[in-house]
């Protein structure tokens, strides 16, 4: 029982998932302070194809949700992270939205 | 000032490479805002605007009050930032720092105002647990010379997640050149930080306090 609410979000994501426009992820290097990501954010809201951004230290990765039919090129997400102080080691653009990047963030929390 | 580089190259080891402090540089367009009292000898203030990742400037104000004489002394200085090398690593980050900057003293050891030049180096290295940075920071006019060299070695009780509070214990080594302060200051503090506010506080050997907040924003 303890499980429903968990499976009834990642059933409501997929649900919507059509609906929902793709989220990029970025393996990120030097993500180890906090305080010090905080530009992250600021960049990357900086698109106007941004509609959300998560961010975990723990996996190295930053999520970028976009906006219906609208995309960040990678050079240009590159220099948003350079620009807030990292390296991007891969980026990978799924249909996987946002909230549940963000559960499956939660998840790996150590 | 050798014995400080020594204990920075034995901290480095130990951390398994390098070291991290208050950087003067946030992030492209960000900017930063640091205020520290140092156990009565030192209040300094900052603020610096970063138009690139690699470079900032702005301002500061130091006042230092000397334990061994009445002598005090009082800066305002503008200052340039700048990122000579930054180490972006799988579980870890590094970066080195120089600046230098022009002020203006005033004091009761001479007469006047004097013109001050300004120059440091910070060295830092930070993962998720460990954390060291070593600064050196010079004011020298034609009637006063001092250098700053602040040492500080840090562990965090557990790993910190990006929105969540970090938690840092830290001892912290600094000693003063030009007669400020005789000997070396010792410090044990905690560090927190959540979002873009950073606040640490502890107490020197002497038992005074030693407290610093910064602000990304």
């Amino acid at each position: 029982m303890k499980a429903l609410p968990r499976i009834l979000l990642l059933l409501a994501c997929a649900a919507s998932a059509s609906a929902q426009a793709a989220t990029i992820e970025m393996q990120v290097s030097g993500l180890v302070c906090a305080f010090c990501a905080q530009g992250i954010e600021k960049q990357l809201r900086k698109f106007p194809a941004t509609a959300d951004v998560a961010v975990s230290l723990e996996q190295k990765l930053v999520a970028v949700a976009l906006k219906d039919g609208q995309d960040i090129p990678d050079a240009e997400l590159r220099r948003a992270l350079t620009n807030a102080g990292y390296t991007v080691k891969s980026i990978e653009r799924t249909e996987t939205p946002i909230a549940a990047v963000r559960e499956r963030l939660k998840q790996s929390k150590p | 000032m050798s014995r400080w580089l020594l204990a920075f190259g034995g901290a480095f080891a130990l951390a398994g490479s390098t070291s991290v402090m208050a950087k003067p540089i946030a992030f492209a367009g960000g900017s930063t805002l640091m205020a520290e009292y140092g156990a009565g000898t030192m209040e300094e203030l900052q603020f610096f605007y970063a138009p690139r990742y690699d470079f900032s400037f702005g301002g500061g104000y130091l006042e230092l009050t000397s334990d061994e004489t009445t002598k005090t002394r009082y800066l305002s200085y503008a200052r340039l930032n700048y990122l000579v090398q930054r180490w972006n690593l799988d579980d870890a980050q590094a970066n080195v720092y120089i600046w230098g900057g022009l002020g203006n003293a005033t004091g009761n050891t001479f007469a006047g105002s004097a013109v001050t030049q300004n120059a440091g180096v910070q060295a830092d290295y930070e993962t998720r647990r460990v954390y060291a940075s070593f600064k050196t920071d010079l004011q020298r006019s034609s009637d006063f010379s001092h250098r700053i060299d602040t040492l500080q070695l840090g562990l965090a009780p557990y790993k910190h997640e990006y929105g969540g509070v970090a938690t840092w214990f830290l001892v912290q080594a600094r000693e003063y050149t030009g007669g400020i302060h005789r000997g070396a200051e010792t410090a044990v503090l905690l560090r927190l930080f959540k979002g873009g506010v950073w606040v640490e506080a502890g107490v020197t050997n002497a038992g005074k306090l030693q407290a610093m907040a910064m602000f990304n924003f």
